[in-house]
This record gives C-alpha cells, structure tokens and sequence, in this order.
C-alpha cells in the first residue's frame, strides 16, 4: 500500500464518520473492493449518549496501517492500540520491513530480549536503502508487530519496547 | 581530470573486509563526509547478504556521511549516488552512448549490470544519524554470473563494453567531483532536479517492467518516479507506487 492511497484511506474513514454524526447514525459499515485481494472494510459505529464518535477500523492484512493510523479517534479501543502504547517504536519511514540482517540469519530481536538503547531492532528498507531502527531506550522487547517482508507506512508502530 | 571535492575526506585502503563494515567503524567518530576505497575487499556485500565479490581492478567504495533530515531523505541519495556513477563512466569513457539507470540505482551499460549501490543508514528516533553508500563498479571484470537471480539483469564491465581501463583510484575522483555536485544540487533545490535528471537517463520508461518485493509482484508500464522517489507503474488495476524492491525487465 502507497503513501497516498493511505492517507485516502484515513481520509475516507475520517468522512464515514461525520456522515455518522451529520446523519445521527448510530453504525455503518462498508466494504470497499480496490482490487483482487486488496480491499477495506470499515465498520464506524457511534454510542449515542457519548459525544465522540468511535471509529473501529476492521481491515485485512493488507489495509492493517489504516488500523493503527486511524485508532487515534477511537477511545474505547485505544488500550488495545500498540500505535498509542508509550514503548512503540513507529516506522521512521514508508518501506518494506527486515526482521534479519539477512535471509538466513538470526533475528536482529525476540521476543522477552532484553536491548540496549540504539540496538538495532529491524531493518526498513526503501530505494535500497536499508535503514537500521534501533531501540529508542533499554528494555525488554514486548511485541513485534510486524512481519518479516512487510511493507509499512510512516508512523506505522513496529515493535514495542518497555 | 577532476578536482577533488572540498570538504571530502578520503580514505584509501589496500584490503578490507567491506567498506560498509569500514563506514560503519568510523561512523561514530566522522568529521565531514569521508570517502573509503578498497583496492581489495575479502567480504564485499550486496543487498540482503548477497556477497558483492570484486576482483582486483574494481571499484569498491564506500561514502559514509551524516545527512540531515529524515530516513525518507537520506534514502533519496540512492539517486543522487546512480547519477554521479554514471557521470563519472561517462568522464572516464568519454562517452553516454549505452549508459542508463535502472530503479532505483543500478548503472547499465548496453542492457548489462555496471554497477550496483547499497545504502545503509541508522538513526535515532525519526532522524538519520549516519548514511553509508556503498557502490561497486565493474571496472575491469564481471565477477558476479555464477551467483546471478534468475532474471537478474547480466553483468558487464566497463573494459569489457568500452576497452577503457581506469583505475580505481581515477574513477574515485571523478565519481567523488561528480557526487559533490549532484549533492550540493540536492541540498539547494531539493529531490525535483535529481528526479527529472535520473527520468533522463532511465532505461525502459514507458515500457512494461516487473518489480518484486518480498514475495509480491507487481508488473506494469513504468510510467514515473515520484516525488518521493517511489517507482510508479500504471497497472490493470490503476497506478501502483512502490518504495521497495528488485526491478526486472
């Protein structure tokens, strides 16, 4: 998924919901068909006696950053949110996620490891360019988010150090 | 011949492992952008653990620098390095005729590989602390056909495809007057003229290439590098840009 049909994606969902409000809706969902295995489900429900409007975004593996991008303007699944959770380390750019410093290699992390502040994590690479992601602070690795080969997008959190 | 740039050092190495690993020990002590040339590496690399093997005669040279800005903007020097390789074969040649740049940074010279470039960069939080280039160019042989993908573009040298024989110290030179240019145009005015000069000299816009990532791929008419230096294809189901991956025509 690209920069730009990203920010379409939060673009579209930020409209869902204010048809949501404009209308007095309390649900609704859509499915959004962008090609063969490529598409968007978006389920926006509202608790009427709540004044925000709470968003959940339910997205197949191939829209999973709209998730994390998108969960800001959701309260209620906030906690269950790794983007909002204060160890996550974001993606610093858009690319495709190494979780080896080669194939065959070990892992660069695990899960339960401790690490020392500027190990490398992960790899995420753009324009052959490998970008070496290092731990923000020492800690121990609490949840990898991403897959090896994975493509992410700015700001997409990664893994989470505590 | 060209000048050597001001404010480059370098750094000539008779052996060693791979001047990536050289970028990457001087990296926390580095005063400006320093260039490293290694008449031999016993470990060169390419992308993902690929070995880069070079017989003597070739180049195999790493620029470690300190970029400012985000991870996004050093990775745009992968086009900044590809022109000034090019320039520089085509100071040392006396000639462009056959050259061209395969997203996002390989050198070709009659359809064959040339040269390849691997960027390394590391950061801390957002931003970019370090950036290593490394670039290797087939001065003298082609050392690579027994480890090639399938559908790897096949190599070639520049002896090979023009009779010129340059050693790796002249090609520096050039390469390093050549880069210090384009970089000085990338500070000033940004990715836009790097851009429309690379569009310039790139192999197969227009037609339909191939580009693999990680176990997807996607085939289309190369129509465009954007502005964020992504690989733009128009497929069946629309436009597709793409950060990451192996080009094939």
């Amino acid at each position: 998924m690209t920069n730009k049909s990203h920010e379409a994606d939060v673009a579209f969902i930020k409209a869902l919901a204010e048809l949501l409000r404009a209308n007095d809706l309390t649900e609704l969902q859509v499915k959004r068909e962008y090609g063969e295995d490529d598409s968007l489900d978006v389920s926006v429900s509202r608790q009427v006696a709540a004044m925000a409007a709470p968003v959940q975004v339910v997205a197949p593996a191939a829209a999973a950053p709209v998730a994390a991008a998108a969960a800001p303007a959701a309260a209620p699944a906030a906690a269950e949110d790794p983007a909002s959770h204060p160890g996550a380390v974001p993606s610093p750019m858009v690319g495709t996620v190494y979780l080896q410093a080669e194939p065959g290699a070990p892992s660069f992390i695990s899960v339960g490891q401790q690490v020392s502040e500027g190990d490398t994590l992960l790899i995420v690479e753009a324009m052959k360019t490998m970008n070496h992601i290092p731990a923000p602070k020492a800690g121990t690795v609490k949840r990898i988010l991403v897959e090896d080969g994975a493509a992410v997008e700015f700001g997409t959190p990664l893994v989470i150090v505590e | 011949m060209s000048d050597w740039p001001e404010g480059y050092a370098k750094r000539v190495l008779a052996e060693v492992d791979s001047t990536l690993d050289e970028a990457k020990r001087i990296a926390p002590d580095l005063a400006g952008p320093e260039w490293i040339l290694a008449l031999s590496q016993t470990k060169g690399r390419g992308r993902r653990g690929r070995d880069w093997k070079d017989p003597k005669g070739n180049f195999a040279g790493t620029l470690v620098m300190r970029p400012e800005g985000d991870p996004e903007q050093a990775a745009l020097r992968s086009f900044v390095t590809a022109l000034a390789v090019y320039d520089a074969c085509a100071e040392v040649t006396g000639r462009t005729e056959g050259l061209a740049l395969k997203w996002p940074n390989d050198v070709l010279l009659n359809g064959g590989k040339l040269a390849g470039i691997l960027l390394e960069s590391s950061g801390k939080g957002m931003a970019v602390t370090h950036l290593s280039i490394g670039i290797g160019v087939n001065l003298m042989e082609t050392p690579m056909k027994e480890w090639l993908e399938p559908g790897a573009v096949w190599p070639v040298s520049l002896m090979g495809e023009t009779g010129v024989q340059v050693a790796p110290e002249d090609f520096l030179n050039a390469l390093a007057a050549a880069f210090a240019r384009y970089e000085t145009q990338f500070r000033t005015y940004g990715f836009e003229p790097i851009r429309t000069a690379w569009l310039a000299r790139a192999a197969k816009l227009g037609e339909v290439i191939t580009a693999r990532t990680a176990g997807r791929e996607t085939t289309g008419t190369f129509e465009d590098v954007d502005s964020a230096g992504n690989l733009v294809l128009k497929t069946a189901k629309g436009r597709v840009s793409i950060p990451a991956a192996d080009v094939f025509f």
